[in-house]
């Protein structure tokens, strides 16, 4: 009997203990299974996402970037296709075997070889091609193109060179391009909503970004639009599978108002002097020759140049880096004198017949200090109109000490000095507009009435990018009416600018343009010279920076034996008179005449212009 | 019980429940591991082979009356013990492990055999001592369990001498254990797993352990098979990718498809509905050996099919829950569905003696 209880009691023992070992896994179970529902139900969409995400791979296809056209329609700035050897290195088993059979028909440099020997294994595991050999020339592909069926796993295919057809020519106003940092190409992408990935090239040197002048400025409509072509790929990156492409969109191109042959012709002028060129056209203020020399080639630059090389160009002491055009300052000397002029009509300070007597130089009544003129005895009784002509300094000296200071700088504003007046150059310059105020913040000296007088005749502190003097040269062929400049033709967001005046009426232009005509036709103008260039009438006027200042010619003659210390040559002008079309500015560094050395460039561009 | 009683006419043990629903597992395993392996054919057909063997293993292992088992039961122990030494002297070393030994047509693990032979040798040991059991018994019996479980470790392989050692606790535990024996030693290893983690894990074991508190910590380490098998069950949905359409699994994010991780391959491929459908046919299968248990003839029979068909639930909830990510990465198959000869032979075994319980009734109990 005790038998019989006992068996029953560790019958129900056993029963009770397995029971509890079913119901605590069955608990285990329970979470077991919400967990899988979790994982599968509730949390779908996230995995699915992430399966997703674990078997796709972008990657991106670089647009081609616009094509910059000059204002006929010449290209300028070219994509110009190069051929690459390519293999596709998981269809090879044996890649010296390969590489030797090649040779036979295209020669491979050590480097090529071993650059495909050091990423072979790589390219293969992933499933991408390899490039054996870049810019193969038409006998190197007319002899792979006929043996091509013994290469099954061999092809040629097109890159492109981002190539300026007139290396020299654009440097400083069409720019150029070079490869991108890790952060300018975070910032391009993520414009597009991409992120940093693989990307199939179609350029040779990869990602470009423009970096100077028009590549800069225009980047984003040159750039266009990366493509897409999404791959499935396994747990090791390799491709398996191209699932869908998403094409590039190719970059706007651009069709700047530079005017090819001027831009020759103002380049062979100046002739790797240092100096700068700036043409415009009247009607819109578009920009058609912008040249700074001497130059750089900028297929060089984007195409890649030694360091050594590199170094040569930075520290040349002719900086042919630096954009003179629109970086350089210079004081705009005598060609300043018109604007004086305009600014005592309109002050009635003076009138067409007002005259005064020029003896060779001007006194400062305050301190009896002597200003001279450029010629030593003087023009005697002169008026405004000869006082250009043939650039008179004591009547603009005279004429500068009877004017409010501040007026007189507030006028000169309207002539484009001391802003910006371009619309898309690269970080232009404002050039220097003096005023008590800056000279007070800079100087810690108050402003003196010599200063008023020196800016009568263009000298002093104030300054001028040859730019800024070819849209001051601008206004006044258009009567004070004109667009800010722009390089690209028929640009929208021009602004015009309107000239208020109260006294200056039709009459008093035409007697300027009729001034600025006889700096080159009257027998006593000051760029007489250029009578004989020119095929049609011309108004210009020209002027010499004083760079070091001396009593007499032959203290000149002294210190222009230092190149560096001799005159800068400066014109401006605009033609064909009587209804101008165009105006140009021109600078020479130390070119020491501004009539005979800057006014030959400047007729052979406006030739040029008009003659188109 | 008329169906019992029927085959006790024939002469033929047989049980048509676990016999049919394991059949069906079995296929649904080759079917399963087709997929599991990107359609190899020749690992199916070579674990088609060891299913039709195993069957046949289960139905011969099922016909000797259990008192053949009882008796030699200590045999089968040491027979295995052998096999275990000598694994670690001549056996065939994979990926740093030595659990194989090299029969030249078939490797056999034999830490598989020995979590079979363990709890039936136990459960024979404790058939004739009285319960509860005394405290020396329970000292020789827990010996005996570490030092086993100790063997398979050194090899190593944390998960099957896990799976032993609880085996052989499960089997004591339903002999009757006293609860304060339980409280007491549970209490010990609680303050003993510093001591555990310091000496007796191996350090790629403990990264496992440290990995599965933050998977994230290191996605495309240690994390990865967790994260991948996450992200493989997840995308599966209520529905799945459908048979073979596991991107996950087929383009190689998924590690050790046919083995550890082929339930994630099913989630995948077979979503939420495939699961539950897996799940319900191994939960007959424990809810048929818990009828059995509770029904089997005398003490040898019920620890015995206790002990093994919480062997096989457990091994069931440790496969499971590492693939989920809820315990870390343990080597341990899916029952009837994962690749590896041993492993599947070990669990036809298993139910074969089970069987063998269930069926063979004495005329007079004692």
């Amino acid at each position: 009997m005790i038998d019989i209880n006992e068996r029953f009691s560790e019958k129900k023992n056993f029963f009770n203990r397995l029971i509890f070992v079913y119901i605590f896994f069955a608990c285990l179970f329970l979470y077991l299974i919400y967990k899988t529902f979790s994982l599968q139900v509730s949390s779908f969409t996230d995995y699915e996402i992430a399966s997703l995400k674990n078997k796709t791979r972008e990657v991106l296809i670089q647009p081609r970037r616009g094509i910059i056209y000059d204002r006929n329609g010449e290209i300028i700035v070219n994509n110009v296709p190069s051929y690459n050897l390519i293999i596709n290195p998981s269809a090879i088993y044996d890649l010296n075997s390969t590489l030797s059979d090649i040779k036979k028909i295209i020669d491979l440099s050590d480097l090529e070889i071993k650059n495909a020997q050091d990423n072979f294994s790589l390219k293969k595991k992933l499933n991408r091609e390899l490039i054996l050999k870049t810019n193969l020339t038409n006998e190197e592909i007319a002899k792979f193109e006929v043996r091509k069926y013994r290469y099954p796993n061999l092809f040629i295919a097109e890159r492109y060179s981002r190539e300026n057809m007139y290396p020299y020519l654009f440097s400083h106003s069409v720019g150029y391009v070079g490869s991108i940092n890790e952060e300018g190409l975070q910032d391009i992408l993520s414009s597009q909503d991409l992120k940093p990935r693989e990307t199939i090239f179609k350029y040779s040197n990869g990602y470009l970004k423009g970096k100077t002048g028009l590549e800069n400025i225009y980047d984003k409509q040159l750039r266009g639009f990366f493509g897409k072509r999404i791959y499935e790929v396994d747990a090791n990156g390799r491709f398996l599978e191209e699932k869908e492409t998403i094409d590039s969109i190719d970059g706007k191109d651009i069709y700047t108002s530079l005017d090819l042959k001027a831009q020759q012709v103002a380049y062979n002028e100046l002739n790797n002097r240092r100096g700068a060129v700036v043409a415009v056209n009247l009607e819109n203020g578009a920009i058609l020759s912008y040249v700074s020399s001497p130059s750089f080639s900028v297929n060089d630059i984007t195409n890649g140049l030694s360091q050594n090389e590199f170094n040569k160009l930075l520290n040349d002491n002719d900086k042919p880096f630096f954009d003179r055009a629109g970086q350089g300052r210079y004081s705009p000397a005598s060609t300043i004198k018109p604007a004086i002029g305009l600014f005592g009509l309109e002050k009635d300070l003076i009138d067409w017949q007002y005259t005064i007597d020029d003896i060779g130089f001007f006194v400062l009544p305050e301190d009896g200090r002597i200003y001279r003129g450029w010629r030593k005895d003087g023009h005697g009784i002169i008026n405004l109109q000869d006082a250009i002509i043939e650039s008179s300094n004591t009547f603009f000296f005279s004429l500068a000490y009877q004017t409010e200071v501040s007026e007189l700088i507030e006028y000169l504003s309207n002539f484009g000095f001391g802003k910006n007046i371009c619309l898309d150059c690269f970080y232009p310059d404002k050039g220097l507009l003096p005023s008590p105020t800056w000279k007070m913040n800079t100087h810690n000296f108050g402003w003196f009435k010599g200063d008023t007088v020196n800016l009568g005749v263009g000298q002093g502190y104030l300054s001028a990018t040859p730019l800024q003097l070819a849209y001051y040269s601008s206004f006044l062929a258009n009567k004070g009416s004109l667009n800010n400049f722009s390089f690209v033709q028929n640009n929208k967001d021009v602004i015009r600018n309107n000239f208020i005046t109260n006294n200056i009426n039709d009459v008093d232009w035409k007697k300027i343009h009729e001034s600025m005509i006889g700096v080159i036709e009257d027998p006593k103008g000051t760029a007489g010279r250029l009578k004989n260039l020119k095929e049609y009438i011309i108004a210009a006027k020209s002027g010499t920076v004083e760079l070091v200042s001396t009593e007499t010619k032959e203290d000149y003659k002294i210190i222009r034996e230092i190149e560096g210390n001799r005159d800068h040559a400066i014109i401006i002008a605009f033609g064909p008179m009587p209804n101008p079309k165009y105006a140009v500015s021109v600078v020479i560094e130390n070119g020491e005449s501004g009539g005979s050395v800057a006014g030959p460039v400047a007729i052979a561009v406006l030739n040029s212009l008009i003659k188109e | 019980m008329k169906k019992i009683i029927d085959s006790l006419k024939s002469g033929i043990y047989f049980d048509h429940y676990l016999f049919i629903s394991i059949t069906i597992l079995s296929l649904m395993g080759l079917v399963f591991l087709y997929s599991a392996s990107d359609g190899n054919a020749t690992t199916v057909i070579k674990q088609s082979f060891f299913v039709i063997f195993g069957l046949i293993l289960m139905f011969i292992v099922s016909q000797p009356d259990p008192d053949f088992y009882k008796n030699n039961s200590l045999i089968f122990l040491i027979f295995s013990i052998i096999l275990i030494l000598l694994t670690l002297f001549v056996g065939k070393e994979v990926n740093g492990a030595t659990r194989w030994l090299d029969l030249g047509f078939f490797t056999l693990q034999p830490s598989e055999i020995i979590k079979i032979a363990l709890p039936v040798f136990l459960a024979a040991y404790l058939y004739d001592k009285t319960l509860p059991i005394s405290l020396l018994n329970t000292f020789i019996t827990l010996a005996l369990i570490i030092v086993v479980a100790n063997f398979v470790r050194i090899q190593p392989d944390l998960g099957t001498s896990l799976v032993i050692l609880i085996a052989g606790l499960y089997v004591l535990f339903l002999a009757g254990l006293s609860w304060r024996f339980i409280g007491v030693s549970f209490g010990i290893f609680i303050l003993s797993l510093p001591f555990i983690w310091n000496n007796f894990l191996e350090p790629f074991q403990r990264q496992r352990i440290l990995t599965l508190l933050d998977p994230t910590a290191d996605p495309f380490g240690s994390g990865w098979n967790i994260t991948q098998s996450k992200i493989a069950i997840g995308s599966g949905g209520i529905q799945g990718k459908g048979y073979q359409m596991g991107s996950q699994a087929h383009l190689d994010f998924l590690p050790e498809t046919e083995t550890d991780f082929i339930f994630s391959v099913i989630a995948e491929e077979f979503g939420f509905i495939g699961v539950c459908i897996l799940l319900s046919i191994f939960f007959f299968i424990l809810l048929r050996c818990l009828y059995l248990a509770l029904n089997a003839r005398d003490r040898f029979c019920r620890l015995t099919v206790g002990g093994l068909s919480l062997l096989f639930l457990s091994t069931i909830f440790i496969n499971l829950a590492m693939v989920i990510g809820i315990i870390p990465v343990v080597g341990m198959p899916l029952p009837f569905i994962s690749k590896g000869g041993s492993s599947l032979l070990s669990f036809y075994l298993a139910f074969g003696i089970i069987i063998s319980m269930a069926t063979h009734k004495k005329l007079m109990q004692k």
